[in-house]
């Protein structure tokens, strides 16, 4: 039944719509018809020709009303009234260019700060992550004694949780590491990941070509590799025919087996062994027993079973951990584990910030809105005669409401078209400013779900901003209205004065909030900043040495290269120090921490005795870094090149492990090495942070490079000057001593520090930003509310000069008033400050959420601002002319 | 039962809250009625119908000429009647309407109505005492 009336109804609306000039031509020839054949019959009946005419309309009884009756049974009302509302709105705009151009503008701040953040925001945190499961893939990490989160975890540890849980379908482990790619044209270091071959599985991915890793890669004479898309691009020209073609890894021969889809990657930040996404996949050896199982080196991700709650699993998973810290409390004692969904993963440390930005970019929206309905109000104002006029014709206050909300929805609209070319800029902006290594902001943009959002803000704004003005327009008085129409200003009711003076009040106490976070932020970002890491980053390059081969399997070479390495780059002009180290401070990546005994003292429970960071290092990395020696000294020459089991320890150490002893002399012996290997302690040197930049620093033991090798090592350079323009001179230097080693990751040692402070570095610009944003608009909308404010009182200040009163009087009239506005803004927005920046705390150090300074300086900031934005109308009004105030009426 | 129906009575097809004509000597609402009852027999045009509408209610119904344009329409709107320009019987273009298959249907509800309420207020009406 309705879908056979839709058959007759839908044609004759859409004729309504788009024909209607057809429509409104027969429905005049229609009615004629009727009044012919009405007279012609009238003539029949013998009346005169003007009579019959006149009794064939009065039988009608009119027209045009009959017209506009049949006009109404259309249905399609709305839609036109719509049509004529938005011509109208739009001619009404054009009329007044300047206050639209401000309203637009005004507006496209706001839309356009929320449409940036929100691109990142629907990025990071709603975007459904690339990987088939995602909402089930979940890493799983160790928590150490001392409380460190999303700790690696060792072979044998791994190899309990895959067989004792139930709650993951299954699990994999994995470690990225440098390695060297020989073979056709220049040595290049690439991140290879080793993983068990379950990976792909647990991610849900398929090779491109051949196939993923499997059990017997690792077997196999020759193994297994699987590469990238972008590497065998690159490297490989993108051949089709690469399976089964060897490529030499750090010397040794490998098969390619697979080639992963372009997109596809892996890497998750946290414990990277090299702090960039893998472009090879290599089987991780899982040897049962040994030393090596015992290392904590392994991230692990899980698949959860379907049904599976991360929370379920956790409570497994500690479970199991509480039982292999039974069997094994030497290794295990003290250790906690973590279930962290994938999302949480990945944007977990920014998600906090983000929330903040979004609530920030509200909040300018909100003062922008503001701002325009404080326009729109002053224009109601003036508009006042005009819509009387309306009223008086029969339109019905509804009616009345909804033209101004078209208008204001049409405002709305060119505001959002001019914020989305804003945003897109702002989106470049912010993709330029956020460091790569914090989120990956690559695919950010404006998509669907980005312009849907955008749409419902804009939409929002247009009715909270206009719905005020159109009410308050729409509630006229038609007599005091029609009467006074002719003087403009005098509709202006005190209702209205006051709901602007509210609006800027609301925006005073926003613009604090937002500021007060904002300077809550610098502070915080500037202690950071100021933290003692125990080093001078200034002018120091830093470059990743990665020695690979069966060259550098034994210890000797190695030694040998690092010391020619260190010393002819130390003869380099320009430079004024070089040393070496296996893990620079602060990278963000994999560290190298453990256990350790001191010879004299009684020994501890297994598992519970002193923990230390352990870094390798050569004599110069002390003098490279500005790590002060504090007392004995640093290691010779000889230490430098032959085992003599001597290591220097940190302040921490010193102070934690030898209360009130000479720790000099005396021998630890660290759980690094095969066999106990007690070493003597030669010197104390200053704290330095290592892992994080706001953790107090950990003990931490140092030794000489033949002590304990790695086969990778960073160069610290200290230079004279701009470090980075040294870069060439150390890199020919390498390619000299032997072409086949690469080198990576040259940056300068604040460029690698950035990293840390990257996310605080990100957050506390872009608040300051809408700090900012948020004060301008709030000053304009002061300048505006007084400004007008003065025009009304002209009378009234002219009375006042007329009867003596003096400039300066009249100034601090108009002063007071708006000190008076600020001041309710400023208090209501300390009190919802305070509530608010609690919110922040997360993101603060060493700042309380309710720091008395930042809370006073931002009021005298914000009282200064809007003392000058009332100032140009206090002087205006100071300039007044009595005669012709009297005569303004 | 009585109040209810006696709303209809009123505005028996505005249930959407519309507004139409209210025809002063007319129970408004029945006009449609009457209207398709006379387009029923035949295809007619505005003029014709006002005409047929006269001579068959014997001029006791007074149905002017001004509501009757906007009832047509509305009908119109509402998919019971179709209309159709044609040459009228003085050969002139004139809109023709014609009754759809679903204001056949319409029509029986709304005849069936009018007589179930017609009795029902006669038996009111002729009550005898108070």
């Amino acid at each position: 039944m309705r879908v056979r009336r839709l058959f007759y109804t839908v044609p004759l609306r859409l004729r309504s719509l788009f024909r209607r000039r057809n429509v409104e031509q027969e429905l005049d020839e229609e009615l004629h018809y009727h009044l012919e054949r009405e007279i012609e019959n009238n003539l029949a009946m013998g009346i005169n020709v003007e009579e019959a005419r006149v009794a064939a309309l009065r039988a009608m009884g009119g027209i045009e009303q009959q017209k506009e009756k049949c006009r109404d049974t259309r249905r399609v009302n709305l839609i036109e009234d719509l049509i004529k509302d938005l011509r109208y709105g739009f001619r009404v705009l054009a009329k007044s260019p300047v206050f639209t151009g401000v309203a637009i503008l005004t507006l496209a701040l706001g839309v356009g700060a929320n449409t940036a953040i929100f691109s990142v925001v629907n990025e990071l945190l709603i975007r459904p992550l690339p990987f088939r499961n995602a909402d089930r893939v979940a890493m799983v990490w160790e928590v150490t004694p001392e409380g460190r989160h999303q700790n690696t975890t060792s072979r044998a540890n791994f190899r309990s949780w895959r067989e004792q849980n139930t709650a993951f379908e299954e699990m994999s482990a994995f470690s990225d590491q440098r390695q060297t790619l020989s073979g056709d044209g220049e040595p290049e270091e690439v991140s290879v990941q080793l993983a068990t071959p379950e990976l792909f599985q647990v991610l849900g991915v398929n090779a491109l070509i051949g196939r993923t890793l499997n059990q017997d890669d690792g077997r196999a004479k020759s193994p297994g590799v699987v590469i990238g898309y972008s590497i065998w691009q690159r490297r490989f020209g993108g051949d089709p025919q690469i399976l089964g073609k060897p490529v030499v890894l750090n010397g040794s021969p490998l098969n390619v087996v697979g080639v992963m889809p372009a997109g596809f990657e892996w890497h998750i930040r946290s414990r990277s062994g090299t702090g960039k996404p893998a472009e090879m996949w290599k089987i991780l050896n899982m040897p049962t027993e040994g030393p090596d199982t015992l290392g904590r080196f392994l991230s692990v991700v899980g698949l959860l079973k379907p049904g599976a709650t991360v929370e379920q699993a956790t409570s497994e998973m500690k479970v199991i951990e509480t039982r292999i810290g039974e069997a094994a409390p030497q290794y295990n004692k003290g250790y906690g584990v973590e279930v962290l969904p994938l999302r949480e993963q990945f944007v977990g440390n920014v998600r906090p910030a983000l929330l903040v930005l979004l609530g920030a970019v509200g909040f300018v929206l909100l003062i922008a809105c503001a701002n325009v309905a404080n326009l729109m109000l002053a224009r109601a104002a003036a508009r006042h005669k005009e819509i009387a006029l309306r009223a008086a014709l029969g339109a019905s206050r509804f009616r009345i409401v909804r033209q101004l909300l078209t208008e204001s929805l049409l405002l709305a609209f060119l505001g959002t078209v001019v914020g989305l070319a804003f945003a897109w800029w702002g989106i470049r902006a912010l993709v330029a400013v956020s460091p790569a290594d914090l989120v990956n902001l690559r695919d950010v943009g404006i998509n669907l779900t980005v312009l849907a959002w955008t749409l419902a803000v804009s939409i929002a704004s247009g009715i909270i901003f206009g719905l005020a003005p159109a009410l308050e327009g729409a509630r006229l008085n038609l007599n005091d209205a029609l009467k006074e129409g002719g003087k403009g200003e005098g509709g202006q009711n005190a209702r209205s004065r006051r709901l602007r003076s509210v609006l800027v009040v609301v925006e005073v106490a926003l613009a604090l909030v937002l500021l007060v976070s904002a300077g809550l932020l610098i502070k915080s970002f500037t202690r950071m900043q100021n933290i003692d890491t125990g080093f001078d980053a200034r002018n120091v390059l830093t470059m990743v040495v990665p020695l690979s081969g069966t060259k550098y399997q034994q210890d000797k070479p190695c030694i040998d290269y690092f010391r020619e390495a260190t010393e002819r780059i130390t003869a380099l002009p320009g430079v004024k120090g070089v040393g070496l180290v296996n893990y620079l401070p602060l990278y963000g990546g994999l560290g190298c921490s453990t256990g350790f005994t001191i010879a004299g003292q009684p020994t501890m429970p297994p598992g519970e005795g002193p923990g230390c960071n352990v870094r390798v290092s050569d004599a110069g990395y002390f003098g490279a870094m500005r790590i002060p020696l504090l007392r004995g000294r640093v290691f010779s020459d000889v230490e430098d090149s032959e085992v003599k089991h001597i290591a220097i320890i940190s302040e921490s150490l010193a102070q934690q492990y030898f209360p009130g002893e000479e720790p000099i002399g005396k021998v630890i012996s660290v759980e690094m090495f095969d066999k106990p290997n007690p070493t003597e302690i030669i010197g104390i040197v200053g704290d330095v942070r290592y892992d994080s930049l706001i953790n107090l620093p950990e003990p931490t033991v140092y030794f000489p490079i033949p002590e304990l090798t790695y086969s990778f090592m960073t160069l610290a350079i200290r230079t004279t000057g701009n470090p980075a323009s040294i870069a060439p001179s150390v890199r020919n230097i390498l390619h000299e001593m032997d072409s086949t080693q690469p080198v990576s990751d040259v940056r300068t040692l604040e460029q690698v520090m950035g990293t840390t402070l990257a996310r605080s570095r990100f957050i506390t610009l872009l608040l300051g930003l809408f700090a900012g944003m948020a004060m301008l608009l709030a000053a304009v909308g002061i300048f505006g509310v007084m400004n007008y404010s003065v025009t009304l009182r002209t009378r009234e200040i002219g009375i006042m000069v007329a009867l003596g009163a003096q400039p300066s009087q009249v100034q601090k009239m108009i002063l007071r008033q708006g000190l008076l506005l600020t001041a309710a803004g400023v208090g209501i927005g300390l009190a919802a400050a305070v509530a608010l920046t609690r919110l922040l705390s997360g993101l603060l150090f060493g700042v309380e959420a309710t720091d008395p300074i930042t809370f006073g300086v931002i009021v005298v900031l914000l009282t200064a601002v809007s003392l000058i934005a009332c100032y140009l109308p206090a002087l205006r009004a100071t300039r007044v002319d009595p005669l012709i105030a009297l005569r303004f009426e | 039962m009585l109040t209810e129906r006696s709303v209809d009575i009123i505005s028996p097809r505005l249930s959407r809250g519309e507004e139409m004509s209210k025809p002063s000597d007319l129970v408004q609402g029945t006009l449609g009625l009457l209207i398709m009852k006379i387009l029923a027999l035949e295809p007619l045009h505005g003029w014709a119908i006002s005409q047929r509408l006269k001579q068959v209610s014997g001029d006791v119904l007074q149905v002017s000429d001004g509501s009757l344009y906007p009832a047509l329409h509305k009908l119109e709107q509402e998919g019971w009647i179709q209309a159709e320009w044609k040459p009228s019987e003085n050969n002139r273009r004139a809109k023709y309407y014609a009754l759809t298959p679903l204001g056949k249907q319409e029509l029986e509800n709304e005849a069936n109505n009018w007589r179930r309420l017609s009795a029902a207020i006669s038996l009111v009406v002729d009550l005898r005492g108070a």
